[in-house]
Order: structure tokens, then C-alpha cells, then sequence
């Protein structure tokens, strides 16, 4: 039986402190109790398997408790690809306290935990993070990240899919400091215009940025092989196998399509994140933390270089279970821990708190991760076509002043207002002349303009839809590839970019980036965990800011000189 | 904070739905089916963001007879699946159209010739429907009956919807399926309002 | 035997023609298309040019080094632009009439009484003061203002009709015990004036009103006299054709229809100089151009609205060509009637009129065509020489000729983006070619803006393609009645909608027109454009201006592939005894290649 109205809310009369709590932002998130049975729960339930692991004949016949003829096709893909089969018996001996404490000692170097690790099955794995706090996870986190200089992702999108906004707006970010810029659309038509766009304005930013468009997949791969696009990121892996298989795919087909990107010299990683399977009503009554576990294993046993991982997309249901913050954490600890890149969530609308928003990222920031968030919102958040990120623009400054409080490197910087619009204006000319060579749809002076001063979709004049979409089939129709962007730069006189985008390009020729964590340097010297290891053991060693860059990020919008009290420098 | 918005009645209704028998195929041509997931107005009661479920018929019922078309009610117990649910409904429909909903709020439209994964018009954002856009549901959902051509409902956006409701919706579509009765058929149902006050 | 390519660059395509000249024989050896780089008549063509000799070569087996001369078209000197102003305006005053045509009004019949608000029908209910129409604002459940409503009447309030703000009139009317006409969806219901005398009627599904659509009902409802029944005329007129509607008699209530000052056009001629005011429509435009004829240039009043739309046209040409504003002279306009939906002032519900406007397509000639640069870098690329020769409309001409069952004297239509192009090559081989203002794309702006789609792709789609209507998700009717079935079930998107049939399978236009609605729409828009500049250009090409002068018609360019323009133009050129037809270059080109085939015959007969 039901009512048509809600039943009579009782009068009873709150206290004034009360009301005023009410009112604040962090009661208008939503919060469940835990439901372990069926895996709605972060990263202790009773029904997650117990670690085991049973070796014969060179093959693993027992993984955690289950037997050879019960593997589902997830526990036979980290079975055959993801243990290391020679010593898997000899690490599962060890017990998880000691593996948890060579995780967080600095005496035991990093390789020393990665031998280990690469023995253990998804239920031991789970089995140590389980005994760690976030502190704990933090420091392991430290230690264990691949690359030793931490660096950070953007989302440059447009509400009106407007590819010079893209444009402007990933020059700007390229030159705050964003080593990777990713983009999407919302018609999906639009992709060929707004991922030049992205590429030639990361270019004008800073030589070296790599830059992705999330599409389906098929269309996601073309764009790589063109060139038009440097990375690949959203290449979705899950849990259980009966997600897998709603999404019509498999580890195997999932595995194939990494290896076309690799043929190519094309970075990738793929993405996962606890919460999805539950999401979907699939978690087969695991908690998250372990799906997520058998996620990474299985991203390693593909062979990608890394993973997107810290809930992603699913964050609302972490977010709202106990510890479940910590289960994030833990995730992107365990992709370190397999020596995978991890690019570390902090990427989707996540409180409405901004203190809550802040608190959810300081387990990546304050370690550092390969990529703090992936991605921050390098346009406000209703130009967000990814659904609106934890940070966006409106955060640059407060960003810029806890990286300075701290003296931690959350990869951006403060830069100079007449800085930023030189990048805006050469970004959106660059992109006005190399459309104009390539005959694609005019972008005007108004518009280079208006991007130059713009904060919004709703600052630039209103782009003729159909003309660009026309001018969008035809980058497809011409088979344009990265090389004829290059040559439209270089025969508008936008040397330098297209050098820069030359540059970037060569480097799927040399693969480089095919190494795990790899960035390229604003001189285009590759940095990943094969020349930039994490050397961390203990205070005063590993990545430290201080130096130049640490006097970088000293400065911010507003600081008194102490020279002059009367004046301020920037 | 989250009472629905809009006309509803001044008046206080409760509903009650009454099986009367397995659901059967309809012969009328200007009918349109409402096919119920296996809580609604069971062991739920409401919307997640708490619009009664007495009300969300009343008003897809209404925006149906706003129409000129007439409808039936059918309970599905066999699944929580909204694509099965109201495809289901779809093939007991006369006129073909089918609107399915489940108990916290997600709505669609289907008709019988479309794959069961197809459908009309889909509103999975089950936070953001309220009374009035159940109306407009029911309104097309009697259109297309018709054979005429809506303009699909606008479906709205919030990106805030993530943090306060994503959890709560796994949370209800688990339990939705806790209440599934595997092998039991559908059931034609009928509605008993009952007016408790006016005013 | 010299081996010579023709090249024609076109605004959208870029066409080859390879053949063997010689004794003044022509041997075809291949075709080539390609899509044209960078603006027509700019260096950047060379690219395509380049591109489609290259395709044309590869194509009959022949190296570039044995390529004798590369022949260029002199591009068309012309472009265009358009501009659309509304001249008429609807507005209703005191709010005396709604006329709005919800889908569903409730209840049948008329009913007059005055305008009570529901709230206040509880108070009348003691003393009824006579017939009563109750006015329902928003927010009022169907359940609610039934309850109300029968309870008034139960009271003895004579109940004759309401007015209501919601989608609700079917549902009230089937729960009220006294059936009477309701009419709904009026958004602005509080203007409604309140305590004024008002009638209300609904016609049954399929019908319209009879009664306050005529003159004399009114008169007769309201009991006025020959005076006050002229002033409610426009009334009237306005509710023409709706199947629901309320009137209210107020003291100085009206609909006006009104003509919107736009300003004047100037047409400066050779010979004389002639003013028209824009509102005064596109005939007395098109009449005041033939008085000016030959056009040296127009110029609208600065501060109007045709100031702005000339203005708007000119800044376009400066944006192609580059040159200043100042010197941009117009040489053409085609003005054409056209009925806009537009939302009537001071109305209640959102009602539509259909206001007049002027579409207005404006040529202009410029002289910056820079073919030379174009040769000469086809020329280094290729390693040969090229030659940029011939009008354009002479080598179309030409090209024509090639078409079976032709012969002098042949006329040419090109019915291209911007202007409609027309040649006539005589007997003794001496060619006209003129140009006028207007084509494909001002078909696209009416039918855009007639539709009220506010979608240039959806209007293109609706111009170039038939149009069906889904009538289930395995059948859909075409426009001519025809049904076709499919195989595989149409994707839900056009469920039930009426579809245009692009290469691209059915895509919906959205708009609550039907099918033969759209189809009118389209039809006439291409008429008073396509068919009449076809005339507008073929006379100034006849001898005389006589089209009875000329014999054979050859329609070519893209819009000669349309699925019906090229059957107007016949039906309407019939008349004069003309042969009209799509032309088939070679007879096996179709419309395509005629200039770039010209150029190589003009070539072969030039030769010594």
C-alpha cells in the first residue's frame, strides 16, 4: 500500500544547530549501509574468498580456494597470464603482515615487494591491503609508484563540443602543466575536429603533452593509428565475468585490441574501478575492493603498461559505504604494487563538500601517483562532457595553494595571466590557419577573439553545427593523418607546433612510450619507470620538491613581496 | 526536500494493486500497457526520490487518458530487468506500446516489434522524474499508440545525481531483485485508489 | 594527336576530362572527380586540380609526361549570399481570443458565460449570477478541479465551460457530471481577463469550429451591432480552422495584423535608379528589378532591417573574396514570398501565425579570380604546360552538346549553391552566359525556416531527399502512397515519424507537420526559386528574351541529380515547345564533366 503524498513529515521542533547542518553541502551527498552479501561493500566482507594457490605441473589448478573446473573465465585469465607461476607458492607462504610491512619499510626496496607480489593471487593481495590504513597505503604508495616524478591528467571537452574552446582550453592546461589532456564529445561526429583540436592546442601549450579522445572503441583505435591522437585510455575491464559479458567482450578481446594499440607504438592503459560490478547488480557478492583486485591482475596478465583505476566513473558507490574512501586508495595502491602506471580517479563529480572533494584526493596527492587525477577539469564543469570531474578550473588557484602549503608536486603551477592568454590567442590562431589549409570549416577573428578572454562554452560566438560536422566527416573521408596536421602547421608558419606535434609523433616509431609510465619532458625526453625509477627509500630520498620547481611553486596569484609589502609578486 | 513538484492532488490516495488473474494479451488497438516491476507498490512505496508510486500511476494513467487511449496494469515478478519488464509489457499490449517502470522510478518506453534491449524513449535517470514527467510518459506512451509522432520527453541532466544517488540506486536495484519470484507469470492488476481527504 | 586534359573547378567538385585532339576529332579516354580544394577561384584549387588530372591519368594508363596542355576553366565570376527578414506581425490585444489548437480540448459544443476564477466558484455559489466559464491556473489537479467544478454545479452555478492552464481538458471533462467544452494548455492563463463576458467552443475529433470562426456567430453570441461586428472580423479570421477556441469580449479588444516597416531597397540600374519599400513583398520587388535592369548595384537604408540584410550579404562577400565591403557591387537579387511561423504577440498559449517575410538571395560579380595562379602551379606540378580559356557557361555548353539527341542551339542551366547559371551557344558557335541571384541554398533557407526546423542539415536533408512516413517498425509509406517493407526493424528514432530517405537510411524531421505538409513545403520552395530563376535566366539568354526561340534545354551541375527539380523545370518550360532534360555528357556522364569536356572541344576546334 502507498500514498500519493510523502507521509506527513512529523513537526518536531530541531535545534537551531541542527538546522544550520542540515543546510550544509555534505547532507545533500548520499550515504547506504553496507549490504556484504551482496557486494555492496568496500573491502572487508566475510564472503570473499580465502588466499590459496595450488601449482601442478607448472599450471595453477586451485586459485584462492577454487578448484581448476570451477574458474570462471576472469580466474582462468590470472591464472594463465597475470602469476607468476614459479613463485607463486613460495610468495602466498608469506604471510600478509610481513608483506604489508616491506610494503610500507623503506628498507625493502621497491623490487623486493614487486617479486613478491608478482606471485600472489587476488585473494592474498586483498588479504594485505586489508591490514593497512590509509596512512600505511599512502606510504606504500610512495614507494611503489613507477615513475618517480608525479604528473597529472586534464579533461579538456565542450559543452558545444566548439573545437576551438578544446583548443584554447588545452593550451592553457598544457601550460599550467597537465602532461596528459584527454577529451570527448557529446556528438559523437564531432570527434575528428575536436581531437585535432586538442592536439594542435596542447602543442601551442607546451611541446610534448599527449593527448586522447574517448570514443567507441573501434573509432578510438582509427584516431590513434591516424595520429590524430597520442594515447588511449578508455578501454573499460571489470570484475566478474558476467559483466564482461553483458559488455559483449572478454579478457582475450579486451587483450587483443591493447595489442593493436602497441603494433602502432600507441601508448595505453586500460581503465577499471571499484563499484561497477555492483553497480550493475553483478558482484556476485564480492566486495569491491577485491573485483577490482582481479581488474588489475588481469590489466597486468594483458601485458598494457597501466591502469585507470580509483572508481572512475562509479565513485558515487565507494563514496557512500564505510571506508569506502580507503578502498580507493587501496586500488590504485594495488596497481602499483603489480608495477602498472596507475592514473588515479580524482576525475568525476564526487561531493557536493568541498572539504569532503579535498579529502578523497589527499591519498593520491600527498604520495603522489603517475597521474594525480585523470583527469582534472581543465574546462568548468559544465563544459565537462565526462559528466563533471572532482576539480575543475574554478579549483586552479586553491590547487596551486595546497600544492604550495604542503610542498607536495600535484603536477600544475601557477602561471601568469598575460602568460595564459598568449597560449589561448596562439592556440586558437593556430587552429584558425590550419583549419583554413585543410579547407575545414572557418574559424573567424571573433572567435580567436572570444577564446582568447573565454572562461565557458557560452563565451564563444555559436559555430555553424552543420558545416563543422561536414568538415569532420571529411577528416575521415581524406584519411587526414597527424603527418598532414604537421604539414598544414608547419605551411602556415606554426613552426613550432609543428615540430612539437612532429616530435610526439616520432615517438611511436622509437616506442618509447610504450614504456610503463611513460611522459614526455617539455624537451621531449621520455620520462618513465625504465630512466625516471622510483628510487624512494625513506626520508631524503626519491621525488622531492625543491629546486627550481619548487620555487615554481611558490608562487600563486597573490603573494605580498617582502621586499616591497606594498606590492605583490606573481 | 524531495517531495515531488508540480500538480499533484491535494487529496491524500492510496493504492492498493489487486491480481486478478494472469496477464493476457490485449486485442484493443488503443491500448496501452503499464507493466510494474516485482516491488512496486510492494515492499517499496515510493520513487528514490520519493515520488509515491500511487502518484506515478495516477499520473502515467492520466497522461494516457489525457489521450483518449485507454491502459492496463500488469505486475512482472520474473524479473527486475527494465528492458525485459517492459518488453514484456509491449507484447501483451494491444497497440503494441508498452511503458515499464521500476520501483525506484526508472522509466521506459517500448513496442513489441523492437529487440527486447531496443526501446522508445529510456529515462534512466530515475532521480530526476517527478510527477510531471510521468505525465509526459504517459502522454507519448498514448501517442505513439495512436500512431502520431512526440517529440520525446526531454530528459535532464544533473551531474551532482552521481554523489547522492548513485549508491542509493544499486542499493534499490539489489533489493528490487530480492523480490523476484523466478517461474511466476505476469499478472494483470487492478487499481484501488482510495481518497482519503480532500483538501 | 595531342593528349589534353580539361579541368573544371567547380564550388564543391573538381572535374577531368583526358581525350586525344586531332584533325579536329575528339577521343574520350577518361573522366576524373574529386572534391575541390580551398575556395573557387583561389591558388589552393590547384591541389584538386592536380589530384583529378592525376585520377583521369591513372585511369586510361598514361604517364603525366605525355600530357600535352592542361585546359582551365575561367571560374564563374559570381557568388552569393542570402538574408530572410519577417514583414507581417500578429497581435493580439486584452487578451480577447485564445487560438491556440491543443491536441486534446475536452468536451463538445459552445458555451458562453462570464470569466470566473476557479477559486472564487465556491463564492458565487450562494447567488448565481447566470452562465459562468471558470479559468483553472496552473498547479490545479485534474482530480481537484473536477471535484470543484461538479460541486458548483450541484449548487446550482451554471457551469458552460473552462478554461484551463494544464493538459488536463479530457481528463476533467470525463470526471465532470455536466459535460461542457474545455479548452487547455493555455500557459498564460492568468491573463485571462476575469468577470468579461466569453465563449468557449470545441469542435469534435476531425472538425473545426463554426462559430466563433464566423463573423455573424460572434455577432450573434456577443449580440453586436454592424459596427462592433466589423471591428471582431480579424477575430474571426484568426480562429479560422482551429478545432477549439475561447473568445473574450473586451472593451477594446483586437487582433491586428500588422505590416512591419523593413525599409527601403535601392536598386540602382544603368539607366535609372528605383525605390521599393521590402514590405510591400517579392513582386514588387521583382518588379521594381525588371524596371531597373541591368542591375549595377543595391543598397538597402541603413538602420532597417534591409540595410542589415544587404549588409549581412556583403560582409559574406568580403569574407570569401577578401575585397573591401566598398567594392562589392550587387548585380542580382531574387526576392521570394514566404510564410514564417512566429509566436503571436500578447497571445495566451503560445499561438503561431504564419507571418509573411522576404527571402532575399543577392549576386555579386567579382573579378579576383586568380585561375592563373592555379594553372601555373598545376602546370609545375605536373611538369606541362596549362591554359586557363573559356567562359565558363560557353564550355558547359559545349560539354553539353556531347549529350545524345543535342544540337545547336543548346542552352545550358546550372543549377548550382548560390546562382543559377544559364548559356546559350547559337548555331554559328557565338555563346551568351548570364547569372542571377538565387538557388539550392535559398532552397534550403525557406524550407529551414518555413518548417521552423532551426536546422540547416534537417533542411537539407528535407530538400535533397524523398520523404516516408514509419508506419511500423517493418513498413514505411513513401510519399507518392507506395509501401515498402523491410527485413530488419527500423531503428526506434523513427518510430512513427515522418522520415527523409538519405543514403543513410530514414532520418526524422522533427516538426509536428505531416508528411504532405513537409512535402508542400519543399515542392513550392524549389518552384518559386529553381523554376522561376530557370525562366529568369533562360530569357535573358533567348534571343529576343523569346524562351519559344529556344529548342533544346540541357540541365547540368548538382542539382540536376535532384529527384524532382529537373521534372518541374520540364513541366514548366513544356509550354514554350522547349525539350528539356538532365544532360549525359558523353552519354555516359550525366550532368557531370560538361565544362571540363568543353574545354578540351573548344580546344579540338581552336586547333589548326
Amino acid at each position: 500500500m502507498t500514498t500519493t503524498q510523502p507521509a506527513g513529515q512529523s513537526r518536531k521542533r530541531t535545534s537551531l544547530r541542527t538546522d544550520i547542518l542540515e543546510d550544509r553541502p555534505v547532507n545533500l551527498d548520499g550515504f547506504v549501509e553496507e549490504w556484504p552479501e551482496k557486494g555492496l561493500v568496500a573491502m572487508e566482507s566475510a564472503f570473499d574468498p580465502e588466499p590459496g594457490v595450488r601449482v601442478e605441473d607448472g599450471v595453477i589448478v586451485e586459485l584462492d580456494g577454487k578448484p581448476r573446473a570451477d574458474f570462471d573465465f576472469m580466474d582462468t585469465f590470472i591464472a594463465a597470464h597475470a602469476i607468476d607461476i614459479a613463485t607463486t607458492e613460495a610468495s602466498m607462504a608469506v604471510s600478509s603482515d610481513e608483506i604489508a610491512r616491506m610494503i610500507i619499510d623503506p628498507r625493502t626496496s621497491r623490487d623486493e615487494v614487486l617479486a613478491v607480489i608478482r606471485g600472489l593471487t587476488p585473494a592474498k593481495i586483498l588479504d594485505v591491503v586489508r591490514l593497512m590504513n590509509v596512512v600505511e597505503i599512502m606510504q606504500g604508495m610512495q614507494k611503489m609508484r613507477a615513475r618517480r616524478t608525479p604528473a597529472n591528467q586534464a579533461h579538456s571537452t565542450s559543452a558545444r563540443d566548439n573545437p576551438i574552446q578544446v583548443a584554447v582550453d588545452a593550451a592553457e592546461g598544457a601550460v599550467r602543466g597537465f602532461a596528459e589532456l584527454e577529451t570527448t564529445l557529446g556528438v559523437v561526429r564531432y570527434a575528428p575536429l575536436v581531437a585535432i583540436a586538442l592536439q594542435v592546442g596542447g602543442q601551442v601549450g607546451r611541446g610534448g603533452v599527449l593527448t586522447q579522445c574517448a570514443l567507441e572503441e573501434a573509432t578510438e583505435l582509427e584516431l590513434g593509428m591516424r595520429g590524430i591522437t597520442a594515447y588511449a585510455e578508455t578501454i573499460s575491464i571489470y570484475g566478474t565475468e558476467s559483466v564482461f559479458v553483458d559488455g559483449d567482450d572478454t579478457p582475450w578481446s579486451k587483450t587483443f585490441l591493447a595489442s593493436a594499440y602497441a603494433s602502432r607504438g600507441i601508448k595505453m592503459r586500460f581503465t577499471s574501478g571499484t563499484g561497477s560490478e555492483v553497480q550493475m547488480g553483478n558482484a556476485e557478492g564480492k566486495s569491491m575492493l577485491y573485483l577490482e583486485i582481479r581488474c588489475i591482475l588481469m590489466a597486468r596478465g594483458a601485458g598494457v603498461q597501466g591502469l585507470q583505476n580509483g572508481s572512475i566513473s562509479c565513485i558515487g558507490v565507494p563514496g557512500a559505504v564505510p571506508g569506502g574512501i580507503r578502498a580507493v586508495a587501496a586500488e590504485n595502491l594495488v596497481a602499483s604494487l603489480c608495477d602498472l602506471e596507475v592514473a588515479s580517479g580524482n576525475d568525476q563529480s564526487f561531493s557536493h563538500s568541498s572539504m569532503r572533494r579535498v579529502a578523497r584526493l589527499m591519498p593520491q596527492l600527498l604520495p603522489g601517483t603517475d597521474f594525480v587525477c585523470s583527469g582534472y577539469s581543465a574546462v568548468p564543469n559544465a563544459d565537462n562532457m565526462f559528466a563533471g570531474s572532482n576539480f575543475d578550473t574554478d579549483d586552479y588557484d586553491d590547487w596551486n595553494t595546497i600544492q604550495r602549503d604542503l610542498q607536495v608536486d600535484g603536477g600544475l603551477r601557477h602561471v601568469r595571466e598575460d602568460d595564459i592568454l598568449a597560449v589561448r590567442r596562439r592556440a586558437a590562431e593556430a587552429l584558425q590557419a590550419l583549419f583554413r589549409h585543410l579547407d575545414l570549416p572557418t574559424i573567424t577573428d571573433a572567435e580567436v577573439e572570444a577564446a582568447t578572454y573565454a572562461n565557458s562554452s557560452n563565451d564563444y560566438p555559436l559555430r555553424d553545427v552543420l558545416a563543422d560536422l561536414k568538415g569532420a566527416q571529411s577528416v575521415m573521408e581524406r584519411g587526414l593523418t597527424g603527418v598532414d596536421l604537421v604539414k598544414g602547421l608547419e605551411a602556415t608558419g606554426f613552426h613550432d607546433v609543428a615540430e612539437n606535434l612532429l616530435t610526439v609523433l616520432r615517438q611511436r616509431v622509437s616506442g618509447d612510450l610504450l614504456q610503463t609510465s611513460a611522459i614526455l619532458t617539455p624537451e621531449f625526453v621520455p620520462l618513465s619507470a625504465i630512466n625516471d625509477a622510483n628510487d624512494y627509500a625513506g626520508p631524503g630520498t626519491g621525488y622531492r620538491l625543491q629546486g627550481e620547481r619548487w620555487e615554481e611553486l611558490k608562487k600563486l596569484r597573490h603573494v605580498t613581496s617582502a621586499s616591497n609589502p606594498e606590492t605583490e609578486v606573481s | 526536500m524531495s517531495s515531488p513538484t508540480g500538480p499533484t492532488s491535494t487529496a491524500e490516495r492510496t493504492l492498493r494493486l489487486r491480481d486478478i488473474g494472469p496477464a493476457r494479451r490485449g486485442t484493443r488497438p488503443d491500448e496501452v500497457v503499464i507493466a510494474l516491476s516485482p516491488a512496486f507498490a510492494g515492499i517499496f512505496s515510493k520513487t528514490i526520490v520519493e515520488v509515491p508510486h500511487a502518484e506515478v500511476l495516477r499520473q502515467l494513467l492520466a497522461g494516457i487518458e489525457e489521450q483518449g487511449v485507454t491502459a492496463r496494469v500488469i505486475q512482472v515478478h520474473d524479473t527486475a530487468d527494465l528492458a525485459a519488464i517492459s518488453h514484456l509489457g509491449a507484447r501483451l499490449s494491444g497497440s503494441g506500446i508498452s511503458v515499464g517502470v521500476l520501483s525506484r522510478g526508472t522509466t521506459m518506453i517500448h513496442q513489441r516489434d523492437l529487440a527486447r534491449l531496443s526501446n522508445l524513449e529510456l529515462f534512466p535517470q530515475s532521480p530526476l522524474l517527478d510527477a510531471p514527467v510521468f505525465r509526459q510518459i504517459g502522454s507519448n506512451a498514448a501517442r505513439y499508440a495512436k500512431g502520431e509522432s512526440p517529440e520525446p520527453v526531454p530528459t535532464r541532466n544533473d551531474q551532482m545525481a552521481r554523489p547522492r544517488w548513485q549508491a542509493k540506486a544499486a542499493l534499490l536495484h539489489l533489493k528490487e531483485f530480492e523480490t523476484i519470484e523466478a517461474g511466476r507469470g505476469p499478472v494483470e492488476v487492478e487499481l484501488d485508489f482510495e481518497l482519503s481527504s480532500a483538501g | 594527336m595531342e593528349l589534353v586534359v580539361g579541368v573544371d573547378v567547380g564550388n564543391s567538385t573538381t572535374e577531368a576530362c583526358l581525350a586525344r585532339v586531332g584533325d579536329g576529332a575528339v577521343t574520350l579516354l577518361a573522366t576524373a572527380l574529386t572534391r575541390t580544394t580551398g575556395v573557387k577561384g583561389t591558388p589552393k584549387n590547384a591541389d584538386g586540380a592536380v589530384t583529378a588530372v592525376r585520377a583521369a591519368l591513372e585511369r586510361a594508363g598514361v604517364t603525366p609526361d605525355a600530357l600535352h596542355r592542361v585546359l582551365l576553366n575561367e571560374a564563374t565570376p559570381v557568388i552569393s549570399g542570402l538574408a530572410m527578414e519577417t514583414i507581417t506581425e500578429t497581435i493580439i490585444t486584452e487578451s480577447t481570443m485564445i487560438g491556440h489548437n491543443p491536441a486534446t480540448p475536452g468536451g463538445t459544443g459552445i458555451g458562453v458565460g462570464v470569466t470566473v476564477a476557479i477559486g472564487d466558484v465556491g463564492d458565487i455559489a450562494d447567488g448565481p449570477e447566470g452562465p459562468v466559464v471558470v479559468v483553472v491556473p496552473p498547479g490545479w489537479d485534474f482530480d481537484d478541479v473536477a471535484a470543484t467544478l461538479n460541486a458548483a454545479v450541484d449548487t446550482g452555478v451554471d457551469l458552460t465551460a473552462a478554461i484551463l492552464a494544464g493538459d488536463d481538458a479530457v481528463l476533467v471533462t470525463n470526471r465532470l457530471t455536466r459535460k461542457v467544452p474545455v479548452v487547455d494548455e493555455v500557459a498564460a492563463v492568468e491573463k485571462v481577463p476575469l468577470g468579461m463576458l466569453s465563449a468557449v467552443e470545441v469542435a469534435p475529433p476531425g472538425r473545426t469550429i463554426r462559430t466563433l470562426s464566423n463573423s455573424y456567430g460572434l455577432a450573434t453570441v456577443f449580440g453586436l451591432d454592424p459596427q462592433q461586428t466589423r471591428q471582431v472580423a480579424p477575430v474571426a479570421r484568426a480562429l479560422t480552422g482551429n478545432r477549439s477556441a475561447v473568445v473574450v469580449r473586451t472593451p477594446t479588444g483586437d487582433v491586428t495584423d500588422r505590416r512591419i516597416p523593413v525599409g527601403e531597397l535601392t536598386l540602382r540600374g544603368e539607366a535609372r535608379t528605383v525605390r521599393v519599400d521590402v514590405d510591400a513583398g517579392a513582386e514588387a520587388i521583382m518588379d521594381a528589378l525588371a524596371r531597373a535592369q541591368p542591375l549595377v548595384d543595391a543598397t538597402g537604408e541603413p538602420g532597417t532591417h534591409v540595410g542589415g540584410m544587404l549588409a549581412q550579404v556583403r560582409d559574406t562577400m568580403t569574407d570569401i573574396t577578401g575585397q573591401p565591403a566598398s567594392e562589392i557591387a550587387i548585380r542580382d537579387v531574387l526576392a521570394v514570398d514566404t510564410m514564417v511561423p512566429a509566436e503571436v504577440r500578447g497571445g495566451l498559449a503560445g499561438e503561431v501565425a504564419l507571418e509573411n517575410a522576404v527571402a532575399l538571395a543577392a549576386m555579386v560579380r567579382t573579378d579576383r579570380s586568380r585561375m592563373q595562379a592555379v594553372a601555373d602551379r598545376v602546370a609545375d606540378e605536373l611538369g606541362t604546360s596549362a591554359a586557363v580559356g573559356g567562359i565558363e557557361g560557353a564550355m558547359a555548353a559545349l560539354g553539353a552538346l556531347t549529350t545524345p539527341g543535342v544540337e545547336r542551339p543548346v542552352a545550358v542551366l546550372d543549377l548550382g549553391g548560390g546562382s543559377t547559371d544559364a548559356a546559350l551557344l547559337d548555331r554559328d558557335g557565338a555563346c551568351v552566359a548570364m547569372h542571377v541571384a538565387g538557388a539550392g541554398e535559398l532552397v534550403t533557407k525557406l524550407i529551414d525556416a518555413e518548417l521552423a526546423l532551426d536546422n540547416r542539415e534537417t533542411a537539407e536533408h528535407v530538400k535533397r531527399h524523398p520523404l516516408a512516413k514509419v508506419e511500423s517498425f517493418y513498413h514505411l509509406r513513401h510519399e507518392d502512397g507506395t509501401v515498402q517493407f523491410v527485413q530488419e526493424p527500423l531503428p526506434p528514432q523513427v518510430f512513427a515519424r515522418v522520415v527523409t530517405l538519405g543514403a543513410d537510411g530514414p532520418a526524422p524531421v522533427p516538426t509536428r507537420l505531416n508528411l504532405d505538409a513537409i512535402r508542400r513545403v519543399r515542392r513550392k520552395a524549389k518552384r518559386r526559386v529553381f523554376v522561376v530563376n530557370a525562366l529568369r535566366a533562360l530569357r535573358q539568354v533567348a534571343p529576343r528574351g523569346d524562351l519559344r526561340a529556344l529548342d533544346f534545354v540541357v540541365l547540368l551541375g548538382g542539382s540536376a541529380l535532384d529527384f524532382e527539380v529537373p521534372d518541374m523545370l520540364a513541366d514548366a518550360l513544356a509550354p514554350f515547345g522547349v525539350v528539356c532534360g538532365t544532360g549525359n555528357v558523353h552519354g555516359t556522364e550525366g550532368p557531370r564533366n560538361a565544362v571540363a569536356s568543353g574545354l578540351v572541344m573548344a580546344y579540338s576546334e581552336a586547333a589548326p
